[in-house]
Formats: C-alpha cells, sequence, structure tokens
C-alpha cells in the first residue's frame, strides 16, 4: 500500500504524510513523528480516543494548522504551506457546519462558485450531488427546515460538489442518533464506492471504523500506533491498547517461556499459533468469542478451568464471565442458542482456548 | 394568567405616566393655538401649527408655501444618514478584529467601548469643540506637521455636526454588529475557506449575512436618535446647521410657540415610527 515519498507519478488521490510533528503549548504532542500512507480511492480510518491527534493530523491535512515539521503530499504534490481554499481537499464537519442563511441549493453550489464555474453547470451539478446524497427536491429548503441526517447529506453533497481528490471527516456521524447511524455509515459506503474519492475518516467509534474502512490507524498520544485492514487490527493487534481499544479483549498477564509458549499467574501453560519475541511477561489477548465451554465430555485440546461468577444474556450472545482456577477473570461469549444457557453460576467449567485464538503483545 | 399580569403592573404605570399621558398631553398642545407669552390658549383647537409646517401665512394673510422646515428635516435626515453610514464603516472592521480576540480580551474591549457612557455626552461633545476650535488641539496638530498652514475651519459647520453625531452614536453601531459576529459558529468560517472562499468572500459570503441582524439593530440604533439630535448641532454645530431636535427645542423655548413644537414632535414621531416599519418589514425572520 506504500506511496513513494512525493513522487510525481503517485495517483491524484494518495496522501502521504511524512513524519509530521506539532506541539501544542510546548509541551502537548499532538502529532509525533507520523507518517502515514493512503492510497488513492481507498477508506482510511483514524481511530483513537480523544487527544490522540487524529482530529489535529486531519487539520494538518486541511490546512487549517501548520504542522511543526514534516510534509503532507497529495498525488505528489506538496500541500505545506497552502491555504485552506487552495488544497484540492474538503471537509465534512463534525457539526456539519452547513450555511443556516443559504438553500440547500446555495450550500452545495458553494465551491464551485467560489472556482467561478459557469451557472449552467453549477446547477447541473448540484442536482447531481443532491441525487447522490438522495436529498432530491429539497434544493429550495434552508438547512433549519431537515433533519440531523439530512443537514449531514447537505454537508457530504456540499463538500463532494467541487470534486475534491481528497475527502476529510472529521466524526461525522457523531452527532446523529443510533438508528441514523446506521444508515449514513452505508451511505457512506456507497458514496465513497461511487465517487472513487480517497475518504480519510475521523472517528473514536471502534464499530465504526471496523465496519467501514479499507484500512485504519490506531492512534494515541500522538502516536500512530498500528496501520492495518479492520481484519488485521482486530485478529492480530500488535500492542496491548490497540487489542484493548478495539473490540472486546480478555487481556491475561502471562510470561513467554518459549516462542509460542507461555505461563499464566496460576502456573497453567499456554501455546500460542502465531508468535515471536523474547522471553518475559507479555499480555496475552483472547477475544470472548474466540474461547468456548468444553462439552462435559470434551477433555481434548488446549483448555482453562474455572468457574461461573455471571451469565449476562444479551439476545444474540449470551458472556459468561468466569474466574479461572489460576485466580485471573475471563469473559467468554457463545450464541444464545435459543436462550438455554450452556452453563449456570458457580458451575465448574473447562474452557477450550485454540492456538490460533491466542495473541501475545508486548506489556 | 391572571396572576402573573401583576406583573406587568410596575412598567404599566411607567409607561402609562411617563410615556403615553406625556404623548396626550403633546398631542392636545399641538391642536391648540399658541400663547404669544408662551404656552397655549386652551380649548382653542385649530390644526393651525401643522398647517404652518408647509404653510406659513403671508403680510396679507394668505398662505404661501415654506420649505424652511422641510429643509431642517431633510437636513437631519442627511446628517443622521451620513453619521449612520460614517459610523458602520468604522464599526464594521473594529467589531470584526474584537471578535477574533482572545475572549478574556474582548470582554475588556466591550468594556472600553462603553467607556464614554461614564462621561456625560454634554461634556464629550464640548470636548469635540475643544478639539475641533480655532487654534484647537488638532489644527495646533496639523500644523505642526505641516499638513495644514491655514485654518481648519470645521468647527460650528455640518462637518463638525456629523463628526460629533458619529462620535456620539459610534457604540450603538460597534456594540450590536460585534455581538452579532460574536455569535457565528466559527466551524463555518473554517468550512467556507475548506471550500474554496478566500477572506473577502468569507467576509461577503458568510460574516456579513450572519451579523445582518446586527447590522439592522446599529442603523437603527443610530439613526433614529440620529434625527432627534439636539446636543452635538447646537454645539459642534454652533446652533447654525439647526437639525430638527434644536428646532422643537426652540419652539418650546425662545420661539414660545408651543403648538408648533408639538406638531413638530409628532412628525418627527410619524417619521421615526415610518422608519421602524420599514426595518420589520425588512427583517421580520430576524431575532
Amino acid at each position: 500500500m506504500g506511496v513513494g515519498d512525493g513522487d510525481g507519478g503517485a495517483a491524484p488521490g494518495a496522501l502521504s504524510c511524512r513524519n509530521l510533528r506539532k506541539t501544542f503549548g510546548g509541551t502537548v504532542r499532538a502529532l509525533d513523528d507520523v507518517s502515514i500512507d493512503i492510497a488513492a480511492g481507498e477508506f482510511f480510518t483514524l481511530l483513537g480516543p480523544s487527544g490522540c491527534g487524529k482530529t489535529t493530523l486531519l487539520r494538518a491535512i486541511a490546512g487549517f494548522e501548520a504542522q511543526d515539521s514534516g510534509s503532507i503530499h497529495l498525488g505528489g504534490q506538496p500541500l505545506d504551506g497552502l491555504p485552506p481554499p487552495q488544497r484540492p481537499v474538503n471537509t465534512v464537519f463534525q457539526s456539519y457546519a452547513v450555511f443556516p442563511h443559504m438553500t440547500v441549493a446555495e450550500n452545495v453550489a458553494f465551491a464551485l462558485e467560489m472556482q467561478r464555474k459557469p451557472r449552467g453547470m453549477i446547477a447541473a451539478r448540484v442536482e447531481e450531488m443532491l441525487a447522490l446524497v438522495r436529498l432530491q427536491g429539497l434544493g429550495g429548503r434552508k438547512p433549519s427546515q431537515l433533519s440531523g441526517g439530512q443537514q449531514q447529506r447537505v454537508a457530504l453533497a456540499r463538500a463532494l460538489a467541487a470534486a475534491p481528490k481528497l475527502l476529510l471527516l472529521d466524526e461525522p456521524l457523531s452527532a446523529l442518533d443510533l438508528k441514523l447511524r446506521n444508515e449514513m455509515r452505508l451511505e457512506l459506503k456507497r458514496l465513497q464506492g461511487e465517487t472513487g474519492i480517497t475518504f480519510v475518516f475521523v472517528t473514536h467509534d471502534q464499530h465504526e471504523a471496523l465496519t467501514m474502512s479499507d484500512r485504519i490507524a490506531v492512534m494515541r498520544e500522538g502516536k500512530v500506533l498500528q496501520v492495518g485492514t479492520p481484519t488485521e487490527i482486530y485478529e492480530r493487534p500488535s500492542l496491548r491498547f490497540v487489542a484493548d481499544f478495539i473490540g472486546e479483549a480478555n487481556l491475561i498477564a502471562a510470561t513467554r517461556v518459549a516462542p509460542g509458549r507461555f505461563r499464566l499467574a496460576g502456573g497453567e501453560e499456554l501455546a500460542a499459533t502465531e508468535d515471536a519475541g523474547p522471553e518475559g511477561p507479555v499480555t496475552l489477548v483472547l477475544r470472548p468469542e474466540r474461547a468456548r465451554l468444553a462439552a462435559p465430555d470434551d477433555t481434548e485440546g488446549q483448555a482453562l478451568t474455572g468457574t461461573v461468577d455471571q451469565v449476562v444474556y444479551d439476545g444474540a450472545d449470551t458472556t459468561y464471565h468466569l474466574a479461572l482456577a489460576g485466580g485471573a477473570g475471563l469473559r467468554l461469549r457463545a450464541p444464545s442458542h435459543g436462550g438455554r444457557a450452556q452453563a449456570r453460576v458457580g458451575d465448574g467449567v473447562r474452557v477450550r482456548v485454540e492456538p490460533a485464538a491466542l495473541r501475545a503483545v508486548p506489556d | 394568567m391572571r396572576g402573573r399580569a401583576i406583573l406587568l403592573v410596575p412598567s404599566g404605570l411607567l409607561i402609562g405616566v411617563v410615556l403615553v399621558l406625556p404623548l396626550v398631553m403633546l398631542l392636545v398642545i399641538s391642536l391648540m393655538q399658541r400663547n404669544p407669552n408662551g404656552g397655549i390658549v386652551w380649548g382653542s383647537f385649530t390644526a393651525d401649527a401643522y398647517i404652518s409646517f408647509l404653510w406659513e401665512r403671508g403680510f396679507s394673510g394668505e398662505r404661501e408655501l415654506n420649505w424652511d422646515y422641510v429643509a431642517i428635516f431633510l437636513r437631519s435626515l442627511g446628517l443622521a444618514g451620513s453619521a449612520t453610514v460614517t459610523s458602520f464603516v468604522i464599526a464594521l472592521p473594529t467589531a470584526l478584529w474584537m471578535a477574533f480576540q482572545p475572549p478574556k480580551r474582548r470582554l475588556l474591549l466591550v468594556f472600553l467601548v462603553t467607556l464614554p457612557f461614564w462621561t456625560n455626552l454634554l461634556v464629550r461633545n464640548y470636548a469635540w469643540m475643544l478639539l475641533l476650535r480655532v487654534d484647537g488641539l488638532f489644527e495646533q496638530i496639523l500644523h505642526a506637521t505641516g499638513l495644514l498652514t491655514g485654518r481648519l475651519g470645521i468647527l460650528y459647520t455640518p462637518t463638525a455636526t456629523a463628526i460629533g453625531l458619529t462620535y456620539s452614536f459610534l457604540p450603538f453601531m460597534l456594540l450590536p454588529i460585534y455581538l452579532s459576529i460574536e455569535k457565528i459558529d466559527r466551524r463555518l468560517l473554517e468550512a467556507a475557506f475548506d471550500l474554496g472562499a478566500d477572506r473577502w468572500r468569507v467576509l461577503t459570503r458568510v460574516i456579513l449575512p450572519l451579523s445582518m441582524p446586527g447590522i439592522a439593530g446599529g442603523v437603527v440604533l443610530v439613526f433614529i436618535p440620529g434625527i432627534g439630535a439636539f446636543i452635538s448641532p447646537e454645539l459642534l454645530g454652533g446652533g447654525k446647521t439647526m437639525m430638527v431636535g434644536n428646532l422643537i427645542q426652540a419652539q418650546f423655548g425662545y420661539s414660545r410657540n408651543w403648538p408648533l413644537g408639538a406638531a413638530l414632535a409628532f412628525v418627527l414621531l410619524a417619521l421615526v415610527l415610518a422608519a421602524t416599519y420599514l426595518h420589520r418589514v425588512r427583517f421580520r425572520s430576524a431575532p
């Protein structure tokens, strides 16, 4: 997925950030040596808790913040020093930021008018954009007459109207209610497919990131911790923080005694298929759905033993909270199977843990 | 509901006693004959005062058109209008600058804008006389820098009146414009920049339309009191460039023509109400 360092032959929508640093107030490191390459046409997500620098990175790409050092190239052309109006980049803001004094059509036409495009071309393009975001016939309305979801569509149409090479989306779904958010997720994905524009999407919602992205960069304290596809990030986290932040995870303290062999605090030994690293303390990551309760007659395979502390029925799934023999807690999730619990509170159980389901990350 | 209406009694009484009652008295006075020694002749209803706004009696008793009062009204409108335009031109960039200062400094700046109110308007107009008079501070500075050799000659001219009006009413233009610009969501400005607008078009396409309620408020607050102002024309205009306010004052003062003064006040009131009505029609949607 790598893109060359600003070589002229890069695809028009490819973004390359090199060694970006930005400090606020002399002490807060918002960007700490961030390097990211985003391919043209990619749906790329910057994911992290608030204050991780994702919004600062977005604002640096848009031109609202100047990085202290490092460079940003779009399609091989440097963006550094260009003010926002001159960047072929548009933004969808968290709060929509649609112009309240203009009609929907005037909002969508804004960027094209700034480029002094002919009137007829603008009118046609506005119609096309309104159709794209499914707001046909609402061009004459004022934003105050629209729902939140519709205003968000106006913001999208407005940002896409000038056909930017790159669309930046700053937590665009966070102001919507759950149902609308799910709807807009699919909508965004469809828009990205239809326009072929590179999307850089900022969110703190790991679920959004997993379901929409081609690739995700997980950030914390101004640093990029891991870049990968949703599957890579979820299945093969490289750090304890990534494993904890993305989805649910059992984080089990252990010691690596040999490559692929780990000893837990209670003395049990576990094997992991995929492993590399020095001996010493590690954290084992086990997704709750990757462990399963063994049948009473099942004595095969790698397993841990414990007792059931709590059973939480959640509709499709049931979560079992276990206390392991060694004292540690473990969560385990299984399909509900029509509501018949596989174990009751107080039962002693055997938990099958496949070596392929375990992953060791540095402490 | 009836219980809550009691809350309105104090303000209702106040408005009745200090606004409605004097207005009714003024209306009655405007419809009486004048008493040449001052005051009016009670019980002598006549529309003479309103007629004499446009027509005066010649020597032989026939009525002739007289544009003097109309001219004074037009001059008042013109001076108030030019003070409105000038203060807008000064207030807009100032308000823009103020609105983009850090929040703490903004509070200080608003305080500084209201600072002149701590001194009496009369005193401040006298101060302008000292600045503009022959051999006053402005003339001395211009002479010292060689920019002027003769007399400045501004004091006791309509220009001095306009300067005084602009100075007196500038805060009333500045504050509403500042407040409406300060209220604009900064993300709208970022969105406009992001979509390719330069500074000028962010100003004309986003900031100005969104601060229209403040601009309209400022125009009303400067223009309407400006028409009736009488301190600045009296002191800085030297009483030579009479405005409606001075004219009315004169009728109740040395001219001893109370009915005419009252009638002029009502004509002014009608003008102001008409202007307010037009403003309401134009900005009906404004909060």
